[in-house]
């Protein structure tokens, strides 16, 4: 029952459960793909698409207050923030290490850096939509904050995943310089703000916006495994996208008030 | 290297003022304007600033990879975003033409816009031409106008922030996917401060402009902090 203001559809779960399962399972992922390079599409593709759902989710909370500028605004400022957050991250870093000169090791925590940077950007931007801007939603500063840090996971962690690891020394030459960035922005963008977008109306429901947001997250894994010419995720994520989108149409289907199927018109009166 | 640090500093948070400027001249008329019962360019402002912005980053991109293009040098500075001022003027004024041909021999509406009796510019009478129910119709001399000098200054922001990634030395792409993400940013901040659709320069909204530049300063000062850090590591 969600739609321009009109309050929200029950939840399925809570949105700090889906929120705090997806952080956890993107940084798990960049780890991974860290540690075991072999299975980095495999493995870190799959968990950065729960960076995806996630954001998806938060979209669905803000975007139903109506934001007077459509949906994809959003989302487009949450990958704008996770792009400068993402970058930020790995370069802030690598500046300590050259300059103060602290032991290569620290560069181990480039994920955290990113997430911190994130979740400070979005907060003062959030703070900038109220004030001065003026968006009269309640849960604008909290869910910039998320959207900021959703933005971020979901593009480092699927340049990571791209790349094979997010030390500056793989990820910038294996995911920045040739413009893999390019496609993990656009692609998790629509991952983030497409589900909502689609599904939202006087009928929207908790539970086909996140399966849509699955498909979605499975999608873009499946681009990039494509474009990695990875033979084994690209076929585990189109298997999966499959599944997951096929339950979608079979929700879609079932919530529909009728599916008629009317036949034509009669050319002449019988 | 301090002056080195802070002259792009500076140009990345006077970008960012921009850049929010620039997209409160851009007519937008949402889904009204689609189905032209409202003045602008049927899309949200996001996508059209973003469309003008980015073509007008390109521009610049290619203007200063061109050979004996010194960034530092003040002049070529001023070719570059002149450079992109005009690739971004070129992508609005282009959607606005068509668009308008669609408006007029298409849906068959008479340009007319709502938030004036007379456009300013050509002082032509407005609201005899408005269809009743409606706000006014496809993109009238004043909307243009307006139109062109938000992506002039569109695409002078995106270059300026372009132009000064490139002075703290980061690399071609690096600079350009930031100065992506940040276009989005200020872009999107504008938006929310419009909220919905404007008709360009005389349109009552566009007084709400000092919060947006205020907004986006802060939040470019911000970026700026990060970004000079950043290219230290470099």
């Amino acid at each position: 029952m969600s739609h321009g203001g009109g309050g929200h559809a029950a939840e399925l779960y809570p949105e700090n459960q889906i929120l705090a399962i997806g952080t956890i399972l993107a940084i798990m992922g960049m780890y991974i793909s860290q540690f075991f390079p072999q299975v980095s599409m495999l493995l870190g593709g799959l968990l950065a698409s729960a960076a995806i759902v996630a954001g998806a989710n938060t979209t669905r909370k803000v975007a139903a207050y109506g934001l007077g500028t459509g949906v994809p605004s959003i989302g487009m400022l949450s990958l704008g923030m996770g792009i400068i957050s993402s970058v930020a991250g790995i370069y802030l870093v690598n500046t300590v290490v050259k300059i103060l000169g602290a032991g290569s090791e620290l560069l181990y925590i480039i994920p955290i850096v990113v997430i911190v940077i994130s979740v400070v950007l979005g907060y003062i931007v959030g703070r900038l939509t109220v004030k001065p801007i003026g968006m009269k939603i309640p849960v604008m500063v909290e869910s910039m904050t998320k959207l900021s840090l959703m933005g971020a996971l979901s593009i480092i962690g699927f340049c990571t995943a791209y790349a094979g690891g997010f030390l500056p020394n793989i990820i910038i030459p294996g995911s920045i310089e040739n413009g893999v960035m390019a496609l993990a922005f656009i692609a998790a963008g629509m991952g983030i703000l497409h589900p909502f977008n689609a599904c939202l109306g006087p009928n929207e429901s908790h539970k086909r916006t996140l399966t849509l947001a699955v498909a979605c997250g499975f999608l873009t894994w499946f681009i990039f495994s494509v474009a990695r010419l990875d033979v084994v995720s690209s076929i585990a994520s189109i298997v999966l996208w499959a599944v997951v989108y096929k339950e979608f149409i079979k929700q879609s289907l079932k919530d529909a008030c009728c599916v008629y199927y009317t036949p034509e018109i009669p050319k002449r009166e019988m | 290297m301090v002056i080195g640090l802070l002259i792009p500093f500076v140009e990345i948070t006077l970008a960012g003022a921009i850049i929010n400027a620039s997209v409160h001249f851009v007519p937008v008329g949402g889904a009204p304007a689609a189905m032209a019962t409202s003045t602008g360019i049927g899309t949200g402002t996001t996508q059209l600033a973003a469309g003008a912005g980015f073509t007008g980053l390109m521009a610049a991109a290619t203007m200063a990879a061109q050979n004996g293009i010194d960034i530092f040098n003040p002049l070529h500075w001023i070719i570059i975003l002149l450079s992109g001022a005009v690739g971004s003027m070129i992508m609005l004024g282009l959607t606005m033409l068509i668009g308008q041909l669609i408006y007029v021999f298409g849906v068959g509406v008479v340009p007319a816009a709502d938030k004036c009796e007379r456009d300013p510019i050509t002082g032509d009478y407005q609201k005899s031409y408005i269809t009743p129910g409606t706000t006014g119709h496809a993109i009238p001399t004043v909307c243009f106008i307006s139109g062109l000098i938000g992506a002039a200054l569109g695409g002078i922001g995106g270059a300026l922030a372009y132009v000064a990634l490139k002075q703290l030395g980061f690399s071609s792409e690096v600079a350009g996917i930031m100065a992506v993400g940040f276009f989005f940013m200020n872009a999107v901040l504008a938006s929310y401060n419009i909220g919905g659709t404007i008709e360009g320069f005389h349109d009552p909204k566009f007084k709400k402009i000092p919060n947006g530049i205020v907004a986006s300063f802060v939040a470019s000062l911000l970026t700026g902090i990060i970004v000079v850090v950043m290219s230290l590591g470099i």
